[in-house]
């Protein structure tokens, strides 16, 4: 439970009571002390994080199996997380003490025999002592595998618990949990590690290795992107999701229309009849994992708040400022939704117009 | 070169409320992808041949099921069942042993295969087949592979599984003797039934830390914009969907 803090700000009145001051402008949080750095002065071992980037980002799977490593590498052993794709962010934070980029492998190219031979390389010249992944099917749960299917070494796949002496997964269809020492390759699933630490790194930059040339048995013949009004919500990368807050509904389409993204509702906007049930958002509705999510008049009741709790940008546009969404949301816009709709519908326009 | 003779591997399922044995759904999924290509399959299960599960698959289409017994390397002794195959279908994952979805990635490394997963579609051109592949946020890939190679089917490929009663009395399995050879596992102990735990970072804090801790509340929450007009809010917007590369203009 969260308590009131006796020594708010507060001010004295001419009879002498002592009067907390509502609404004043609250000292911004004092800067952190940084925090100490991990990374090793003479390492002797050294363990391997292998992932994905998404957009030039490592998404929160691959921030956990790099929070795995870092917590359970001891003194003397670095951290080296190899990026496959694009990286635009410092993982410092995350706990890499080396980064390696590999940008020609994007996940959305198919070309499986080049990335496992430049893994192999990789771990040749490094010899890590253990070799960590997420498991997911971004491409990360597929290397994992034919690595492992290429290697002696011991291993474990999705895997839900993990220390410093064992991992857990769960076997025979999800129905026994069953453990065995800590291996040497761990995919591991969402969600067994929390991505907070205590410490940072120094996130050095590591020469990439050459790329190995392709075995011609793969060929890829491109994406598919299906428009997001065909896909489902579940599924769906970019959500615009109507609140109470919103009254002229077409305006909000046409908005979802233009950044091409799906729409979804929150209970109140279905309960009225104004959205179909199937685009409900929340607890008794859809839980969805989208990259963005813009929240237009939504208040942001709990129920709503667990059924986007796995989305990665949050954008709030609300009159109040003090709804909970607020505190969820990364980017708070204060004002009335229909204008900044309407506004946000011409800005797109004009971006797209110079763009073209 | 055509596909001739195609491989599905099965294994069986069971039911997750009543544990009786039945048939696994996403292997089914592969056989059904198997007989939309051709309509005489190779069917092959590791395990045992009395288990009521291969009725099923029986019903299902296979017309016949090669059993090999899994007291030695079960890869070892699929693999050598499967000489001269174009092809081998499986599906994403068991219901049953480890189910850690790796059988499929040892047995093309074993053959030396290429080896695509999460196929939705399959067809064929020449010595080729064309894959169209699920990524996860509505995404879709079309792959195109060299034949013979190992394909792994995903829970969502678009078929229509069909269970007649008439095929599970015609077909017939036929069980084969062991090849033996040094087990491939990792040595897993089935533990109580529990909830996982999460792994986190020691804390070490002091008490005054501790005290600040349970007395302010963190401030969560990003950027708040309060001030400026509708357009320059949008603006506020559209710079953090740049800042993040949500979108491309």
């Amino acid at each position: 439970m969260s308590r009131v803090n006796p020594m708010r700000p507060q001010q004295t009145t001419s009879s002498g009571l002592k009067r907390m001051v509502l609404q004043a402008n609250v000292k911004p949080e004092e800067a952190h002390a940084p925090k100490p750095i991990r990374s090793p002065a003479k390492p002797k071992t050294r363990v391997l994080v292998i992932a994905h980037s998404d957009r030039g980002a490592l998404d929160d799977h691959a921030r956990q199996a790099l929070a795995a490593a870092a917590i359970l590498a001891d003194a003397e052993t670095t951290v080296t997380v190899l990026v496959l794709g694009e990286l635009h962010e410092n993982l410092s934070s995350a706990g890499a003490d080396e980064v390696m980029v590999l940008p020609e492998l994007d996940f959305q190219q198919f070309q499986p025999d080049v990335e496992l031979a430049s893994l192999l390389a990789v771990i040749k010249s490094m010899q890590p002592m253990r070799i960590f992944m997420p498991d997911n099917l971004i491409g990360d749960g597929d290397l994992g595998r034919r690595l492992i299917a290429h290697s002696q070494l011991t291993t474990a796949t999705q895997v839900v618990e993990i220390d410093t002496k064992h991992v857990a997964s769960y076997q025979a269809g999800c129905s026994v949990l069953a453990v065995c020492n800590l291996p040497e390759i761990v995919l591991l699933a969402a969600n067994a590690v929390d991505t907070d630490l205590p410490f940072s790194a120094k996130a050095t930059h590591v020469d990439a290795v050459e790329l190995n040339h392709a075995s011609g048995e793969y060929q890829d013949l491109g994406l598919q992107t299906s428009s997001a009004a065909e896909i489902a919500l579940e599924e769906a990368d970019f959500i615009v999701s109507a609140g109470n807050g919103v009254q002229n509904l077409s305006t909000l389409e046409t908005l979802a229309l233009q950044l091409d993204a799906a729409i979804g509702a929150s209970r109140v906007v279905v309960d009225d009849g104004k959205l179909p049930r199937d685009k409900q958002i929340g607890a008794t509705g859809k839980t969805v994992s989208a990259t963005s999510y813009l929240a237009i008049g939504i208040s942001g009741a709990v129920q709503h708040l667990q059924g986007i709790k796995d989305c990665r940008h949050v954008i709030a546009i609300n009159r109040d400022s003090s709804a909970p969404i607020i505190k969820r949301a990364d980017l708070s816009v204060i004002g009335d939704a229909e204008d900044i709709m309407q506004a946000l519908i011409g800005e797109i326009a004009k971006a797209k117009g110079a763009n073209a | 070169m055509s596909l001739q003779r195609i491989a599905v591997l099965v294994s069986d399922g069971k039911n997750p409320v009543s544990g009786e044995a039945r048939h696994c759904r996403n292997d089914s999924l592969a056989l059904q992808v198997g007989l939309n290509l051709v309509p005489d399959l190779t069917v092959l299960h590791a395990g045992n041949a009395d288990n009521p599960a291969l009725q099923d698959y029986l019903a299902l289409g296979a017309s016949h099921i090669d059993v090999v017994p899994t007291n030695g390397d079960m890869v070892e002794s699929l693999a050598a069942q499967l000489q001269n195959v174009d092809l081998i279908l499986t599906g994403t994952r068991a219901e049953n042993g480890e189910d850690s979805g790796l059988l499929p990635y040892l047995l093309a490394a074993k053959l030396n295969l290429p080896l695509v997963a999460g196929a939705l579609e399959i067809t064929q051109s020449g010595n080729h087949l064309e894959i169209l592949q699920f990524l996860p946020k509505g995404q879709r890939r079309r792959v195109r592979v060299k034949l013979p190679a190992v394909v792994v089917v995903h829970p969502l490929a678009a078929v229509e599984l069909c269970h007649v009663h008439a095929r599970q009395i015609l077909g017939n399995i036929t069980a084969h003797p062991a090849t033996n050879s040094a087990v491939h596992h990792t040595p897993w102990r089935i533990d109580t039934p529990r909830k996982p735990i999460k792994l986190k970072a020691p804390l070490v804090q002091t008490g005054h830390e501790r005290l600040m801790a349970a007395i302010t509340s963190k401030n969560k929450g990003g950027t708040v914009v309060n001030d400026g007009n509708c357009v320059e809010k949008a603006q506020v917007i559209l710079n953090f969907l740049r800042e993040h590369r949500l979108i491309n203009y």
